[in-house]
């Protein structure tokens, strides 16, 4: 399936260039090859739609981190789109532990004979994203209690979905290039939970610059 | 339908409806009347506090709630008013009351907030009161002593009244500051809390009087309200000494010298004098006093302060402006003693002989007055202190200083502050008077509108009754000689200080209530005087341009005194707004004067000249208004921690947004945008900027200051009405590498509940630590200004 896709593209650009555009019809649907390689990478989630497509994050199987954030550009005639499950542009797949460990906040001046029920409902999370100009996909999904436990992240982590525009009028066929501009992880060792600051929490956990592949996106 | 009507309603079908409908009241009765129906009042109360027995299950009460009757008394028509508040398993449920009025004939009505339904809160608060008390002293800061020892309640509190403020015991000033918040998210709907109550008056501290709710299990601040009712340091008025020779009732003292200790006024002690030792002297808690603040002789405030006493004769005073520091006691002196005890006495007396009124609070408990401050008060200020139930007036800064201001001595003054005696009589039942609320807007324009009632009535010919308030027009000012440049406030014209504001808008709130009183203030003048159909007049009103003619003062004031002392009852969360404030007026006219009355209708007019409901003809308004916005949907919980919750929107800082805004009741919706608002015109709202550019179409360019900006949006279809907002600026650059973006949330991650020193996340706030408040922050900024479909 994937090589016929790749095949289809090619012919499709093939066409394009001799002026025979007219013989495909408008695109209503993406297609998207899943890059090589082990590394960071978006890969096709099993939950997309023939109208939507989902991308994965998935990190190397040997890092444990503690959350991921990236900007991700995309041609003009495809969409960003929201997911109802958490309002956001990403959706967490379950990995990360988004909230808060021990509901007694750890830093109040006197001692909490007790504390607030947990989960709460309504706790705040490092789960959000939004589209920038330029057609700039940016989302972060972060554990934010540093006494939480790295995960492993090898496995999908977060999904994104993407549209083709149908007011766009894209050619079905057409490639369409997707650009990182920029990707953090939080890593696995951010310094030992304490209370009061010290030089090693400042100098450890900050957001670690990596490479995301993205595979071959076109439209159908 | 608003949220008092909504109460209303609901309460009348759980208890009025089975009863007869309730008569208009009609005007005073007969004393020997009154004193009958006053005699059967425990009968009314217990017969109702049955009868709401009977109902508890309907009322939406289980086993463990019961009501309490916190105050009653009869009114000049007969009629029992009966403040009723909830208690569960015995503590009081923070703003959850009734007020029920039983007429002449039994029937029985119900206002007031709505009771809280369905509250399941087993056992208690599992921190100590000591423990709480201690929480709100580390919260108050004080150096010095208390002033007296903490006052402390038990209580069930609905958290979605939380909100805490910062205030500066230096400065005296209160704000809002979201570095005093603590991680309030996700708390049960009720909580156990601790009510505590601390005051200090000292020289490392000045003087603070604040009411504080405490988490019963986490000791976290839940709320912080301030009981000082403080006027700018900018307005106050008072030429005292220019009040020429008066008679007054004082006392002479055992040792045969005379004290400025009326005991004719006052049957209770005055709370906080009771906490002074009986020296022998022959000196009382209870009687109406003034007392003065020492200096040395360079006028540094040795934060002592004494009774006027000691005096050899009965003849007090110079009958000249204050100069005498280190001999506050002497003639010169005594004349702001004289000028207090006039102010204080004159206003006993209005409240006495026009309404029936027993004292300020109704109950006669003594007031008391403390002249020539500089400490206790900042010398060209004054303030009334609930906690204190006493007046507290600076020394001024002229003579002394050519272009000073004078002793706020003066009787529209003294008057404004001893009507908060009224308004706000105890730690019990207050107005909550502090920026962020209409409510406070209301209670100052309460004290300005009594105040110029009492001058009116203080300067009533011999012949005219003293049981009714002269039609003569008073000044219409407040603070006439003050500033000695023109007076503070204005009635006809609010906005002529160049600070108030003569019409309601979406984000009057934000304002101090000494000028957001400027709507209420220009209403009762309306309903007392009216209002001119000629434009350029200054009592003509863009909302109501054919005008209306007054009721009269009497009129008017009988039907704002009922409105505050029967419908518009404060339930300690400073939620009572304009429209409240309408249709507890309407209800008192209706009362007074039949609901289909003139005098209705005038009140109906006069709202709706400054902007507050339909007028009488129903002519409807175009309404702009920020509704509360979170996460792209419009929800008022969550952000808790500070008085404007859920009207703010944060963004990020220098980007390209969008606030958003809500117009009903027009066709065309649009408004045009521009920064600032009218709240910025007093001065006071330090903490709120206005920057950046925003266009016509609402694309706003956000500057790079952190911290709150004001924008106004202003309806295209009728240029009247606008609303101000608040949004948040935040810097979510926290990786520094100029870009504000979804990854900067790994800063966030690491740095979350550590102390700012140490990392870059408090660039969000300016915050001791970097917590749940941040989070939310993040994400509202980030779906606010880059929204996905």
């Amino acid at each position: 399936m994937h090589s016929r896709s790749v095949h289809l593209a090619a012919l499709a650009s093939f066409a394009l260039a001799a002026g025979c555009a007219d013989s495909q019809g408008p695109a209503t649907r993406l297609n998207y090859v899943d890059p090589t390689g082990s590394g960071w990478r978006l890969v096709r989630d099993p939950s997309s739609t023939p109208e939507r497509l989902v991308l994965a994050i998935v990190g190397p199987v040997d890092l444990d981190t503690r959350g991921v954030g990236f900007n991700l550009r995309a041609p003009a005639g495809v969409r960003f789109r929201s997911f109802d499950s958490s309002g956001w542009p990403i959706e967490s797949t379950g990995v990360y532990e988004l909230g808060n460990q021990d509901p007694c906040p750890p830093t109040d001046p006197y001692p909490l004979p007790n504390c607030l029920p947990d989960p709460h409902p309504p706790e705040p999370v490092l789960l959000a994203g939004g589209l920038k100009p330029g057609n700039v996909l940016t989302v972060g999904i972060f554990q934010k209690d540093r006494r939480v436990s790295p995960k492993p992240s090898g496995v999908p982590l977060a999904r994104i979905a993407l549209e083709v525009d149908p007011a766009a009028g894209l050619r079905a066929g057409a490639p369409l290039p997707l650009e990182v501009l920029k990707a953090k992880y939080s890593p696995e060792d951010i310094g030992a939970f304490s209370p009061t600051p010290t030089q090693e929490q400042a100098e450890k956990g900050h957001g670690v610059l990596f490479t995301l592949a993205v595979g071959t996106l076109t439209t159908r | 339908m608003n949220r008092t009507t909504l109460r209303r309603l609901a309460a009348l079908a759980a208890l009025a409806a089975p009863l007869a409908a309730a008569p208009a009241s009609p005007a005073a009765l007969p004393r020997d009347v009154q004193a009958r129906i006053e005699a059967g009042r425990p009968a009314r109360v217990a017969r109702v506090e049955r009868d709401l027995r009977a109902r508890a299950a309907a009322l939406g009460l289980g086993a463990a709630d019961t009501l309490r009757t916190e105050s009653s008394f009869t009114d000049e028509g007969g009629r029992t008013v009966i403040h009723l508040v909830h208690l569960h398993q015995g503590a009081r449920v923070l703003g959850s009351q009734l007020v029920v009025h039983v007429e002449q004939d039994g029937a029985l009505r119900t206002f007031g907030h709505a009771l809280a339904a369905g509250i399941v809160l087993p056992g208690g608060p599992s921190i100590t009161r000591d423990a709480a008390v201690a929480a709100a002293q580390v919260r108050l800061g004080a150096r010095g002593p208390l002033a007296a020892e903490p006052a402390v309640e038990r209580i069930v509190f609905p958290t979605r009244f939380s909100g805490a403020r910062a205030f500066e015991l230096a400065s005296g000033r209160s704000s809002i500051h979201r570095g005093y918040a603590g991680p309030l998210a996700g708390l049960a709907p009720y909580v156990w809390a601790w009510r505590v109550h601390l005051q200090v008056h000292n020289a490392l501290d000045g003087a603070a009087d604040w009411s504080f709710v405490v988490h019963g299990d986490t000791g976290e601040i839940l709320r912080a309200d301030d009981l000082l009712r403080r006027a700018t340091p900018a307005v106050g008025t008072g030429l005292g000494w220019h009040r020429g020779p008066v008679s007054l009732d004082m006392s002479q003292m055992n040792d045969g010298t005379y004290a400025l200790l009326d005991t004719t006024r006052g049957t209770l002690p005055n709370p906080n004098l009771s906490y002074y030792a009986d020296d022998g002297s022959g000196w009382t808690p209870t009687g109406m006093q003034v007392w003065w603040e020492e200096h040395d002789a360079t006028g540094a405030s040795t934060w002592n302060s004494f009774l006027f006493q000691g005096n050899a004769s009965s003849a007090w005073g110079d009958g000249q402006p204050f100069t005498s520091f280190g001999a506050e006691s002497g003639p010169n002196g005594q004349s702001a003693g004289v000028d207090a005890m006039v102010g204080l006495r004159t206003t006993w007396d209005f409240f006495g002989s026009v309404f029936g009124r027993n004292g300020l609070d109704g109950n006669g408990t003594t007031p008391y007055a403390t002249a020539l401050c500089t400490g206790m008060v900042p010398a060209g200020d004054s303030w009334w202190s609930v906690g204190a139930f006493g007046g507290y007036f600076g020394v001024g800064t002229w003579p002394l200083l050519a272009d000073g201001v004078d002793a706020p001595t003066d009787l529209d003054m003294v008057a404004h502050e001893a009507t908060h005696g009224v308004t706000s009589p105890s730690w019990d039942r207050y107005f909550v008077d502090s920026p962020g609320y209409e409510e406070a807007g209301l209670d100052e324009a309460t004290s300005d509108f009594f105040s110029e009632m009492t001058e009116i009535w203080a300067a009533r010919s011999g012949s005219d009754p003293a049981n009714a308030i002269p039609a003569t027009p008073g000044d219409g000012q407040i603070g006439r000689t003050f500033l000695r440049t023109g007076p503070l406030r204005w009635f006809d014209r609010p906005s002529r200080d160049g600070r108030s504001v003569d019409g309601w808008f979406d984000g009057v709130k934000y304002m101090d209530g000494h000028f957001s009183s400027g709507p209420l203030n220009r209403a009762l003048h309306f309903l007392a005087r009216g209002a001119s159909a000629t434009a350029g007049d200054d009592t003509h009103s863009i909302y109501l341009p054919a005008g209306m003619a007054g009721i009269g003062n009497d009129s008017a004031a009988r039907i704002w005194y009922r409105a505050v002392t029967e419908y518009l009852v404060p339930d300690l969360t400073g939620g009572l707004t304009y429209d409240d404030a309408r249709e507890a007026a309407l209800s008192a006219a209706a009362d007074l004067f039949g609901a289909g009355s003139a005098e209705a209708a005038a009140v109906e007019d006069a709202f709706a000249a400054v902007n507050v409901g339909q007028d009488h003809a129903g002519t409807v308004h175009a309404k702009v208004w920020f509704k509360p916005w979170r996460n792209g949907d419009y929800i008022e919980i969550d952000h808790i921690y500070s008085d404007d919750a859920g009207k703010r929107q944060y963004f990020p800082r220098g980007e390209n947004v969008r606030p958003r805004i809500t117009v009903e009741n027009a066709a065309d919706t649009s408004v045009t945008w521009s920064v600032g608002g009218p709240s910025m015109w007093n001065g006071a709202d330090y903490y709120t900027m206005a920057g950046g550019r925003i266009e016509a179409d609402g694309s706003w360019t956000t500057p790079f200051q952190m911290g709150w900006h004001a924008i106004t949006a202003t309806s295209v279809a009728d240029p009247t009405q606008f609303a101000e907002g608040r949004a948040f600026l935040v810097n979510l650059d926290m990786d520094s590498d100029l870009e504000q973006d979804a990854t900067d949330m790994a800063e966030l991650s690491y740095s979350w509940y550590l102390s700012n020193g140490l990392n870059p996340s408090h660039s969000v706030f300016i915050a001791p630590w970097v917590d749940d408040q941040d989070v939310s922050t993040f994400v509202d900024a980030m779906k606010a200004a880059w929204p996905v479909p």
